[in-house]
């Protein structure tokens, strides 16, 4: 009975003659798909890698995600899949566990670390595009022209806690800043929550009360409070991780974004030419369109040309090497933020 | 013996039953949406069950529903509609998370037994109040333990994106658990563990104690018939309060064997809801330990296979959510003929 189930499971599995590679599995994360952000982004680069790269393929969604870590990831295995991308963040040690178990199965886990021959850590160059962010606020705040801005460089960022990870986006912001003007002010503040949008509110409007023209969030669901703020206030503020300027459109100056669809479609590409990068970590900057300011379609025509030109320009100054924007993570805090 | 475990076997079965309308409404759903819904639940069948591996899987799924389920039945009996357990299960999962990542150096059976004990004393004191409240004021325990789920979600939620966040990460989770505060795998490489023996362990004690003890005997009286175990010398009031107290207890209990067997750590988004999956399976199971085991069985296999045949076939997830809405609204369709036979 048991077997002739399996042979019916592996009849109906996705294993067809022609493609070359085994399938891919892709493991959504909490949020499911539909959540216009993290996961479908991820979902339309696995997308269109499997069309690119001639994969076959298949996403997992799970109301229990957070408990089927190991269960799913070996399930997988078990099955035949080639490579197993998970989105889910608290699946990595779960996954590094698994792994161990399955050395002809690839592995692929987003934004942390995890050891092991045959799996692969995305990491984002956050501070690059944080870079960029800080360039251009400074140089939106100190222009009057603009709505709302009081001409003097005075701009802030709101952290969701103070620890290494997050202070790799600060840092970059600073020092981005100090590019275009070494006398900015960048008032620095630390929620110590990641999902509290009164809390975000309150500390941003004390930030805009205190003279700062916009404010960065890197504080997750606390940073909505933010976007709140600057629009009550006519300030700006920029989001993060996704596209979020239509949250408050022309209240948020731009966003931050990491490309997660970029990071899975890279990786299967690789994995498609017999190149996974197992046991490596691949960090995606702006070179490799990983991270990057978002078009700014609500307030691009509220900003002068020759801003967007300088902002630009810095950006290719990185992607030629000549800036090199520092990385607090590998390099340890810099002298200008202690 | 045999007569009186024969109604129990009913119950089981009558816990079932309303998964098998709910697979004939889910067939309907998966012929219209294009798929053949004879080989899909054959695979649903075959990941749910299909194997060591599947089973053990499923058995997964269904330890947080045992305890929840258990934690329903035993207010459900005594005529007590708690639905605190999900509030009851992040408590407990945080406890437990917490003395779990503590004490690396204390002995396992002791951080274990702390783990435990301290998640189940969490839940039980989190429901005090609101059985007091119904006790001595009248106060509706639908209304506050409902209340008290948001608070408990909010306070862990509030508790581990920022104190007990683990250094250096962006994501709301604790530190994971050390080596000697994990609940041991019952067969590796599976994710079953002993949390899986101790819940189904004490679903089975609750059985013996219902039908067989004084004290389970008096719970059903209250509930059944609160005015005639007055006139008889039971003080409803203390029985109500010690079964929200203990209902609360399991429900911690279920979240510390959740964080220190599976997750090993506390992470945003600790439950899916299985607390409130948890009144299904009691109200499918109309509070029989067997039920439970049943329904939380069928509830689990419904989770791990729901999430594997995305692997295989291009069912969405949602084919799986409409199968579990519709078991509910088989369940309480249930419920609601009994009261009218009461009534």
């Amino acid at each position: 009975m048991i077997s002739a189930l399996s042979a019916l499971a592996l009849g109906l599995a996705i294993l067809p003659a022609g493609a070359a590679e085994k399938p891919v599995a892709l493991i959504i994360a909490q949020g499911g798909l539909g959540d216009q952000s993290y996961n479908d982004l991820a979902y339309s680069g696995f997308k269109k890698a499997l069309a690119q790269d001639k994969l076959e393929g298949k996403a997992v969604e799970s109301k229990d995600v957070v408990a089927q870590a190991a269960d799913i990831l070996r399930r997988a295995s078990d099955a035949g899949f080639g490579l197993v991308v998970d989105l889910e963040y608290s699946h990595g040690d779960p996954l590094a566990a698994v792994a161990k178990d399955y050395p002809d199965t690839d592995y692929v886990i987003l934004n942390q670390v995890k050891p092991g021959a045959n799996v692969a850590s995305i990491l984002f160059q956050e501070q690059e595009g944080s870079y960029l962010a800080g360039a251009l606020a400074t140089l939106v705040a100190k222009d009057a022209s603009i709505k709302g801005m009081s001409g003097k460089p005075v701009i802030g960022v709101i952290g969701g806690t103070k620890s290494v990870g997050i202070d790799k986006f600060i840092v970059g912001y600073i020092e981005g800043a100090r590019a275009v003007d070494p006398n900015v002010e960048v008032k620095v503040a630390y929620s110590n929550n990641f999902g509290d949008p009164a809390l975000g509110l309150q500390m941003a409007k004390a930030m805009f009360d205190g003279g700062a023209n916009v404010v960065y969030q890197v504080a997750g669901g606390t940073g909505l409070g933010v976007i709140q703020a600057a629009k009550d206030a006519g300030k700006f503020a920029i989001g993060v991780d996704t596209d979020q300027d239509g949250v408050a459109p022309g209240a948020v100056l731009t966003s931050m974004i990491k490309r997660t669809d970029v990071a899975v479609e890279t990786v299967m590409k690789d994995y498609a030419g017999h190149a996974f990068p197992g046991g490596k970590t691949v960090t995606l900057g702006l070179a490799q369109n990983g991270v990057g300011l978002s078009p700014m379609s609500h307030t691009k025509d509220k900003i002068p040309a020759a801003t967007l030109a300088k902002v630009d320009d810095l950006k290719t100054k990185i992607l030629s090497g000549e800036i090199k924007v520092w990385n607090a993570v590998d390099q340890g805090y810099p002298p200008f933020f202690k | 013996m045999m007569r009186a475990l024969r109604p129990r076997v009913a119950d089981g079965l009558g816990a079932a039953a309303p998964f098998v309308f709910a697979l004939a409404i889910g067939a309907v759903v998966l012929f219209a949406a294009g798929f053949e819904p004879l080989s899909v639940y054959r695979l649903m069948i075959e990941e749910g069950f299909g194997g060591e591996r599947r089973i053990a899987a499923t058995l997964t799924a269904s330890t947080p529903l045992l305890l929840t389920g258990l934690a329903a039945a035993i207010a459900f009996r005594s005529g007590v509609f708690n639905v605190g357990a999900e509030g009851c299960f992040y408590l407990g999962g945080l406890t437990a998370a917490v003395i779990g990542f503590s004490a690396p150096s204390w002995p396992s059976a002791l951080v274990l037994g702390a783990g435990l004990g301290a998640a189940a004393l969490i839940g039980g004191l989190w429901l005090l109040g609101p059985g007091l409240l119904r006790a001595r004021l009248g106060v509706d325990e639908v209304v506050t333990t409902l209340m008290l789920n948001f608070i408990a979600v909010g306070i862990t939620s509030w508790l581990v994106n920022g104190p007990l966040l683990a250094r250096g990460s962006a994501n709301s989770a604790t530190p994971a658990i050390a080596l000697n505060a994990t609940l041991p795998r019952l067969l590796p490489p599976t994710t079953l563990h002993l949390g899986f023996a101790i819940s189904l362990a004490l679903v089975i004690a609750y059985g013996v104690w219902g039908r067989f003890t004084v004290g389970g005997f008096r719970s059903r009286l209250v509930g059944t018939n609160p005015r005639f175990a007055r006139a008889v010398g039971i003080e409803p009031e203390r029985v109500l309060v010690a079964t929200m107290v203990v209902s609360g207890a399991v429900g911690g209990l279920a979240g510390a064997i959740h964080a220190l067997g599976l997750v090993h750590r506390f992470v945003g988004g600790f439950s899916p809801g299985y607390g409130f999956t948890g009144i299904a399976i009691a109200l499918l199971a109309r509070n029989s330990a067997l039920g439970v085991i049943v329904a939380s069985i069928l509830f689990g296999a419904l989770s791990s296979a729901g999430a594997s045949i995305q692997l295989f076939s291009n069912v969405p997830i949602e084919i799986v959510q409409i199968l579990q809405g519709a078991v509910m609204v088989f369940a309480t369709a249930k419920l609601g003929r009994l009261w009218r036979r009461a009534g």
